[in-house]
């Protein structure tokens, strides 16, 4: 194992290179990869272009040849994947219930493993632990994450020999990506983002030399997040902003990261006095996070609910508006939102409130779906067995805390006679203060073979509910997000 | 006399205590506690006439109802029993004038000019004098039989309520359930799947209900029936796969409409979205003659340190947290009761109700 990880690190860079086998093609492009200072005219450009695909080439069949021989050394993409999949947490104990068998399941990865270590970066490997935790959590800040976290990749990558940066980074990003999605599936801004990014890649000019073409993509990432997130919020809130007017009730469902920067913006810049009716829902709560943002703020009057009364929201207080948040919207008008969002958007148009989403361009998709059930994700079920707000642990801590338990209770077993009664009486009054997550009715209930739990984290809601969709390029109908796709594919 | 008085005024008070500090609660449980209370006072209590005993009754109504507004279970009980004394009266006076002078029964009847008024009253009143004493502990015991009858109805209620799952549900149906903490939908389930299979959605109803959701899921399961615990935020999701929407009411108004846990009014909402049927369980105990006026009168509210525990200290203070523990489905939502005397259409309620209740006791006070 020792000796396959040294191999592995060695071969990480030199992706289809074997170390030994081929010189003859190194030495030329090595030669030729150093940066020409003058510009190239696009002749040159062009016998450049070919020449590195011949390299590329001859070298692809010496690895095949040199493949038969030793085997360990050779570090193909699809080597690499099945290397990552065997360092997979096998758990057979996931179970869904049978209408849903056909979602993928989250396959958590070993991440001290030496294969996943010497591919992916530690920027990446805490990414997906934040993710998988929900430490990080909403399509954008995701996306923002993520970004950031390939901002280090690139930062640290070197080109191996024999392969230039435009090639190379491509599929070395593609192995972080793969990494990530282990953590939880990307959300749609995620691929959008990385589909530029690729694109972006491959359009660093060959003749520039790796420094000055990593830090021209450090700089456009930068952009990136400016231009597609950051001011692209504040448009929204510009725009936005228009319905909210003084002693207005805003309805909203858990948390979106450009419904608190409107929330805030009309507080704070448009000194609006309004009241706002959070309603929120296991087991993430989201909810909490917004109410925390907005609490703070003297015009804002906060009210949170759960969404089993909804009900009563609606009936008691006027609500005037009900904003809510996007994790992508589709090409057939639907709104795919953290689940829940549907349920609130129903009630609010059934009383006649008008429904606004507010969703950057960034999170259009061209994807049509029907139903909330053909394409979701699935969240771990056990999220659900507690009966408290809960603290989702990954699964190295999870083990680790395991273990503490048990020497615990190896400690306890020992020298406590009449200790256990006591020990119980105390649990029980401790139940309403303490969530220690082992008290609950269904703590074994994966010994009860028909007893499923469905934790999925998204719903589809149908344009009807929808009034308006408010994005960065102005307030349009559900119907028209494919005409958005389309007018601005070529600009993105 | 002042002793007995004494020891029903003990009685009454500790029911209502009883009541006040939800050491009853559910109004499975509260239907039968008032049953049990009630032939506890009509064997104690001493009265001269039945109409004595109506307004002690009633005095009784209006305490208990004051003391736990939203068990409707303990009103209807008491209205049924008062129903129950006065239509003995007036099977007795119909009797007593039937003995004088019969009914106009038939329509050539119609014409005849009736029997001399001060005579049939005179005979009435004789009658009435005779009869007082023997009337009185008859009556008594008539109304202690009554009780009986109604302390077995309710105790087979849910038997009866389950005679009905054969034509409710079809093999390998879909069936969602917002209320988990109903004990008539848990045992409906379980009687239904000894004669189909089926799978059921069960939703959280946090943060109200979920302990009893997962022992509700827990006893499914264990009953060997395909369980699937949801969140409430689910229900839009999967309601395009449900077959049918199974909910237990709380109480159920003349108008058709029903009390039950909060968000099932949502639920119920989104069922009729998808037109997907709803039908309400609920025991004949259950039914309220009023008319819900006031939405607001009928729900409870909760603890809101449920919603948002004092370990969230920042927002505590700062946020306005509800939390309702009931919601109000009006009639539209729902497509049938099943009732332990069969399924009715919501429309049909009123009808019902008048059945069961006369409409002076619509009112305590």
């Amino acid at each position: 194992m020792v000796e396959n990880s040294k191999v592995d690190a060695a071969a990480t860079n030199g992706k289809k290179m074997p170390s030994s086998n081929a010189s003859s093609s190194h030495s030329e492009k090595g030669a030729e990869a150093k940066p020409p200072q003058k510009k190239l005219s696009n002749k040159e450009l062009k016998m450049l272009k070919k020449k590195a695909k011949a390299a590329k080439r001859a070298a692809r069949k010496a690895a095949n040849q040199n493949g038969q021989q030793s085997s360990q050394g050779v570090k193909t993409a699809s080597h690499i994947k099945k290397q990552m999949i065997s360092a997979k947490i096998k758990d057979s104990n996931v179970r869904i219930p049978p209408m849903f068998g056909h979602l993928e399941t989250r396959e958590e990865r070993i991440s001290a493993s030496p294969v996943i270590a010497s591919i992916v970066h530690p920027s990446i490997l805490s990414l997906t632990l934040k993710m998988s935790t929900y430490k990080v959590v909403g399509s954008t800040s995701r996306c923002v994450a993520m970004l950031d976290a390939f901002k280090d990749v690139i930062k640290s990558y070197k080109t191996p020999q024999g392969t230039s940066l435009q090639r190379n980074l491509t599929s070395h990003l593609s192995h972080q990506i793969e990494y990530l999605k282990t953590g939880r599936p990307l959300s749609i801004s995620m691929g959008n983002a990385i589909r530029w990014l690729k694109q972006r890649i491959s359009l660093v000019p060959i003749d520039m030399s790796d420094d000055d073409g990593k830090k021209m993509l450090l700089d456009e990432i930068d952009q990136f997040i400016k231009e597609k997130i950051v001011y692209s919020d504040r448009v929204i809130a510009e725009y936005a902003s228009r319905h909210i007017q003084n002693n207005f009730k805003i309805l909203t469902y858990a948390h979106s990261q450009v419904l608190a920067e409107l929330f805030q913006y009309c507080a704070i810049e448009q000194e609006k006095h309004f009241e706002i009716f959070i309603i929120d829902s296991r087991p993430l709560f989201e909810g909490k996070k917004l109410a925390k943002e907005l609490a703070q703020h003297q015009n804002i009057k906060c009210h949170y609910n759960l969404i089993n009364s909804l009900s009563s929201v609606l009936e008691k207080s006027n609500i005037d508006f009900c904003f809510l948040g996007a994790h992508a919207m589709l090409s057939n008008g639907r709104l795919y939102s953290r689940v829940g969002t549907a349920l609130v958007a129903m009630a609010a148009k059934k009383k006649n409130i008008p429904v606004l989403v507010c969703c950057e361009s960034l999170k259009f998709s061209d994807k049509v779906q029907l139903d909330s059930v053909t394409l979701n994700e699935l969240g771990d079920s056990d999220d659900l067995i507690n009966t408290r707000p809960f603290n989702k642990v990954g699964f190295n801590l999870q083990q680790y805390l395991n273990k503490i338990e048990e020497r615990k209770g190896h400690r306890n077993g020992s020298n406590n006679g009449g200790h256990n009664g006591n020990r119980n009486r105390s649990n029980d009054n401790e139940a309403d203060v303490v969530d220690d997550g082992k008290d609950t009715i269904l703590r074994n209930w994966k010994e009860l073979r028909k007893l499923y739990i469905l934790n999925i984290l998204y719903d589809l809601t149908p344009p009807d509910y929808i009034q308006k969709v408010i994005t960065e390029l102005g307030a349009l109908p559900p119907s028209s997000v494919p005409v958005i796709l389309r007018e601005y594919k070529s600009i993105s | 006399m002042s002793s007995s008085e004494h020891k029903l005024d003990i009685l009454v008070d500790s029911f209502v205590n009883k009541l006040k500090r939800r050491q009853i609660t559910g109004s499975y449980q509260v239907a039968h506690e008032t049953c049990q209370f009630l032939m506890r006072v009509t064997s104690s209590s001493r009265w001269q006439s039945p109409e004595e005993f109506i307004a002690l009754i009633r005095s009784i109504g209006q305490r208990i109802v004051k003391a736990q507004p939203r068990e409707f279970a303990a009103g209807n009980v008491l209205r049924r029993v008062l129903a129950l004394v006065r239509d003995e009266i007036s099977d007795r006076s119909a009797s007593a004038s039937a003995d004088n002078a019969p009914v106009n029964t038939a329509m050539f009847r119609l014409l005849v000019p009736p029997p001399d008024k001060q005579e049939q009253e005179n005979n009435a009143q004789q009658g009435q004098n005779t009869r007082k004493i023997e009337r009185k502990d008859d009556l008594r015991s008539i109304v202690i039989q009554g009780i009986r009858d109604l302390i077995d109805e309710i105790a087979s209620v849910h038997e009866n309520i389950a005679q009905m799952t054969v034509e409710m549900i079809h093999d390998n149906e879909v069936l969602l359930t917002p209320t988990p903490g109903s004990e008539t939908v848990l045992n409906f389930l379980l009687k239904a799947s000894l004669k189909r299979k089926f799978t059921v959605l069960i939703t959280e109803n946090y943060p109200n209900d979920i302990k009893l959701c997962h022992k509700a899921a827990k006893k499914l399961a264990e009953a060997n029936i395909e369980t699937v615990i949801i969140p409430d935020s689910t229900i839009y999701a999967v309601m395009s796969r449900v077959g049918k929407v199974l909910i237990g009411a709380r109480a159920v108004f003349a108008n058709g409409g029903c009390v039950t846990a909060s968000g099932v009014a949502t639920a119920c909402e989104c069922a009729k979205e998808y037109r997907t049927p709803v039908f309400a369980v609920a025991g004949l105990y259950k039914f309220s003659p009023n008319y819900p006026f006031d939405r607001d009168t009928l729900i409870e509210v909760g603890n809101s340190g449920k919603v948002l525990p004092y370990k969230d200290s920042d927002l505590v203070g700062k946020c306005e947290v509800t939390n309702p523990v009931l919601d109000y489905v009006p009639p539209e939502f729902i497509d049938i009761y099943i009732t332990n005397i069969g399924g009715f259409s919501p429309n049909f309620i009123y009808r019902i109700v008048l059945d069961n209740y006369r409409t002076d006791d619509v009112d305590f006070s």
